[in-house]
């Protein structure tokens, strides 16, 4: 190729105390073409893209933006170049409209002139097949819809090249589905375009490139020649190897276990509205016996929050009744039903599962601050606590350099991994856990799947609720597909097919 | 488990720094309102710290600024901003000038001490329990509730000592005064009463509480994340009353101790305003209870002096709060400088 690259970087590298992020990475972005950038937690992706958008600033190494050696000093830099960029926990404004938020910080006059930027949006929306209503509160949309309304605002930008750190882990197969149509017309359209994902196939499908960092440094890259001439198996089997060192992956192995006759969760037409007041479940009852792995499916958005929360103790129960080990928990606090051996794995890891601005050490605590041994006479015992992060952070091989650092410094996958450790770490009776897996890189995924697994052969009862069929099909003895609030069937695990949750999922029923 | 911020050196040497700016700047517009700076500063100086009276004075006024800034640790380290601190402090004050005449003849010293002290941190607890309330059940902004109820409380005072508990034998509004024999003992050896070392001691207790018990925990946890308290299953309803009923109480009891050592008696329009100096100084000291200590020494010493040469060179004794606002703003854009470093 004659034309210069969209972006390059040479010789980036960036260190925050005590970790090497990223050691002198060379990468570049072509017009037209698909760059996925794969690595394991913690390998120092969206520190590299963060440097790109001009959050950080690297310690050595330059940048190029069209053959331009320039520096970029703020995001605000960075979108003038040309360069957007839509984060792994993006932010929008909720309480403002699409529109507003699309407008703002956006240089055009102070005098914010809405007409036109409809107009230029609604443009946009049919160039590239993005449909969004303008006039909805952020609030209001759906996680698939605020990405793409990031994905707009970037273009509305008149960004050229688009950085979609892990765009996926939040969309339901369907939305990633359509990002990917989005993202091919991008491409057509001559955009760079760069993806960050842990999913395979997903970055066999669409890449033109594919980067592989490891520890900070790049250490591989297949081109298109060579991801084209290798069928789907060999380069997920060579990507693998490269990422993981030859280190074979476990299979979730299908061992056989016993599930117990005792019941431990029961509910009972449970009723419950969920946080905009609307009806979030109507009526659901099941059972989970001991030893039993309870997969939930749907479509995100039909009651899965109300039906964590209901167990979990954060939402009130309208009617109905909900029984752990046979006592009534409905109206017992968050705290007692912990106690009691409920533990929820929330699928909000930046919102609700920790405190970014405290250290792991105190986030590790969240649950059991008020229990000995972290504390005695309500004074915190700051050894054991300590003692504590520790083994969690070595048991889970969480990348961070100790219990005492800030949590939001680590990386997305690791955070996910110190919430599981944490979660899994009281010896539950019963796992609550929404997208355990959500974030993490290959074998990872696989050890949080048969860690489930293992537990669940000890006698734990789990709900797991996923949106990836391959996870509820392999690890649930039984399914419950949630539709609108609504158990449609409950489906064990020999006729469980795709095809027939799927059906179930958009509401056919047999 | 170390908190991660608040112990590094850093902070204090950016608190210094806006300090010394706002030292600098304080010292242009000197010259640009035609005085000699040199002059100013050096009075402010010799007459607030290095004469005997004026150090002696500028310590005694830091008993106020401790004890209310240990009630304000509580509530601003859980996110709470308590801004109604003169109000509670008021009301605190109030019922020492109106008890203690009373309580002083029917009680031992000691246990007549300690009933004043709870009255009054009670009555500032009770002055703030409204807005906690508001703010726990319904979320409604503590910012804007406790500043009304100043408002309130700066009437009722009035009002109560100019008729419900107004000392028939004196003239001007004002409850009785209390005799020396029951004022506030001095430190031995001192003209320094013992509302210092109270404050001190309540400035630690709270230094301590924040950051080693579990109510200190959720505190901090509520600050920075509330979605993540409340998922967690902390009451938050219940944290945020505490938090702010402690600070309710601290500036009750600063009240208490003023009327009790300084004043004798509670007179109608007497309000030393101490809240706009104890609200900044917390935020300079960033929370940490050790760092309080010197700010307090350091803002009473400017008031102190402040009042001083304001006799002798005619600068408006208010300059002394420009300084104080010019040191937050500097302060303000450290911590901005901060965070762009950290990258
Ligand atoms: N602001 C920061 N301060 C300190 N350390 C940081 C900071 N940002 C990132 N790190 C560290 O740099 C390393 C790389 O993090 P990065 O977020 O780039 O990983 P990643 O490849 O995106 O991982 P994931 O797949 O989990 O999102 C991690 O070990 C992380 O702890
Ligand atoms: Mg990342």
């Amino acid at each position: 190729m004659n034309v210069p690259p969209l972006i390059k970087t040479a010789g980036i590298t960036k260190s925050f105390p005590g970790v090497l992020a990223n050691d002198h990475i060379d990468f570049d972005l072509f017009p037209g073409e698909v760059h996925t950038l794969l690595g394991e937690n913690g390998a120092g992706k969206t520190t590299l893209m963060n440097i790109l958008y001009g959050l950080y600033q690297p310690d050595e190494g330059h940048i190029e933006v069209c053959g331009q050696k320039t520096r970029i000093r703020s995001p605000y830099d960075s979108l003038k170049l040309g360069i957007g960029m839509v984060h792994q926990h993006f932010a929008l404004i909720p309480n403002l409209s699409v529109l507003e938020n699309l407008v703002l910080g956006f240089e055009g006059g102070f005098i914010l002139n809405m007409k036109d930027a409809e107009k230029k949006l609604k443009r946009i929306s049919e160039e590239y097949g993005q449909a969004i209503d303008p006039h909805e509160l952020i609030q209001n949309l759906s996680v698939g819809e605020r990405q793409r309304t990031e994905i707009i605002k970037t273009l509305f930008r008149g960004s050229e090249a688009l950085i979609l750190d892990e765009p996926t882990s939040v969309l339901t197969p369907i939305e990633a589905e359509e990002l990917f149509q989005t993202i091919t017309t991008l491409k057509n359209a001559g955009k760079g375009v760069v993806l960050i994902t842990h999913k395979l196939n997903e970055a066999l499908a669409i890449s033109d490139r594919i980067s592989i960092l490891s520890l900070g440094r790049k250490i591989a890259e297949l081109n298109g020649d060579e991801l084209r001439s290798m069928d789907e198996k060999d380069a997920t089997e060579k990507i693998l190897n490269i990422m993981f060192g030859g280190k074979p992956i476990p299979e979730c192995s299908l061992v056989e276990k016993t599930i117990s006759d005792q019941v431990v969760l029961k509910l009972e037409d449970v009723e419950v509205m969920n946080s905009r007041g609307v009806v979030g479940l109507n009526k659901v009852s099941f059972e989970i016996r001991g030893g039993e792995i309870f997969g939930i499916a749907g479509v995100d958005g039909n009651g899965q929050k109300s039906l964590c929360e209901a167990i979990g103790g954060q939402r009130e129960l309208v009617s109905g009744r909900i029984r752990f080990r046979g006592e009534d928990i409905s109206r017992k606090s968050v705290s007692k039903r912990h106690e009691m051996g409920i533990s929820y794995i929330t699928d909000d890891r930046m919102n609700e599962g920790c405190v970014l601005d405290l250290s792991l050490a105190e986030n590790a605590i969240l649950r059991g601050y008020c229990q000995p041994p972290y504390s005695r006479f309500n004074i915190i015992d700051n050894t054991v606590v300590d003692r504590f992060a520790n083994k969690l952070i070595m048991d889970f091989d969480v990348k961070a350099t100790g219990p005492y650092v800030r949590t939001g410094t680590l990386s997305g996958g690791n955070i996910q991994k110190f919430i599981l450790a944490r979660g899994l770490s009281t010896e539950p009776g019963l796992i609550i856990c929404s997208k355990p897996t959500y974030g993490l890189d290959a074998r990872t995924v696989n050890y949080i799947q048969e860690l489930l697994l293992e537990e669940s052969k000890q006698g734990t009862s789990v709900l797991l609720i996923t949106s990836e069929m391959d996870e509820l099909i392999n690890c649930s003895d039984r399914i419950g597909v949630l539709f609108n609030g609504k158990i449609m069937a409950i489906l064990d695990k020999c006729d469980a097919t795709p095809e027939k949750i799927g059906k179930l999922m958009l509401g056919i029923e047999e | 488990m170390k908190k991660i911020e608040f112990n590094d050196i850093a902070p204090a040497f950016y608190s210094v720094l806006s300090i010394v700016f706002a030292l600098i700047t304080g010292a242009v517009i000197l010259i640009f309102i035609g005085k000699n700076p040199l002059l100013y500063f050096g009075q402010l100086f010799f007459q607030g710290m290095f004469s005997p009276l004026g150090l002696v004075e500028s310590i005694i006024k830091m008993a106020p600024l401790l004890i209310i800034s240990a009630g304000l640790l509580a509530c601003f380290s859980a996110g709470l901003w308590n801004i109604g601190v003169e109000g509670q402090f008021l009301i605190g004050a109030v019922l020492a000038g109106w008890s203690a005449p009373t309580l002083a003849s029917l009680l031992p010293y000691p246990i007549y001490l300690l009933s004043v002290a709870a009255l009054g941190a009670m009555g500032g607890m009770f002055w703030i329990l409204l807005p906690a309330v508001l703010k726990a059940r319904y979320d409604m902004n503590e910012i804007i509730t406790t500043m009304m109820m100043n408002w309130v409380a700066i009437n009722l005072v009035t009002w109560l000592v100019k008729g419900p508990i107004n000392d028939p034998t004196s003239v001007p509004a004002q409850t009785a005064l209390i005799p020396m024999e029951h004022r506030l003992s001095m430190i031995p050896f001192t003209s320094i009463h013992i509302g210092l070392i109270v404050g001190i001691i309540c400035l630690f207790i709270m230094h301590y509480v924040i950051r080693k018990t579990t109510l200190g925990y959720e505190f901090r946890v509520l600050l920075s994340n509330k979605r993540a308290a409340f998922h967690s299953g902390m009451n938050v309803a219940r944290i945020t009353i505490w938090g702010l009923l402690i600070s309710g109480g601290f500036a009750g009891l600063a009240g208490v101790s003023d009327v009790l050592a300084i004043k004798g008696l509670f007179q109608g329009d007497w309000n030393p305003a101490y809240g706009m100096t104890a609200i900044p100084l917390v935020f300079l000291a960033r929370f940490n209870g050790w760092a309080v200590v010197p700010l307090a020494f350091f803002f009473s010493f400017l008031s102190v002096g402040g009042e001083f040469v304001a006799r002798d060179q005619g600068v408006p004794i208010f300059f002394v709060h420009i300084l104080e606002g010019l040191t937050l703003l500097f302060f303000a854009a450290s911590e901005y400088i901060e965070k762009r470093r950290a990258f």
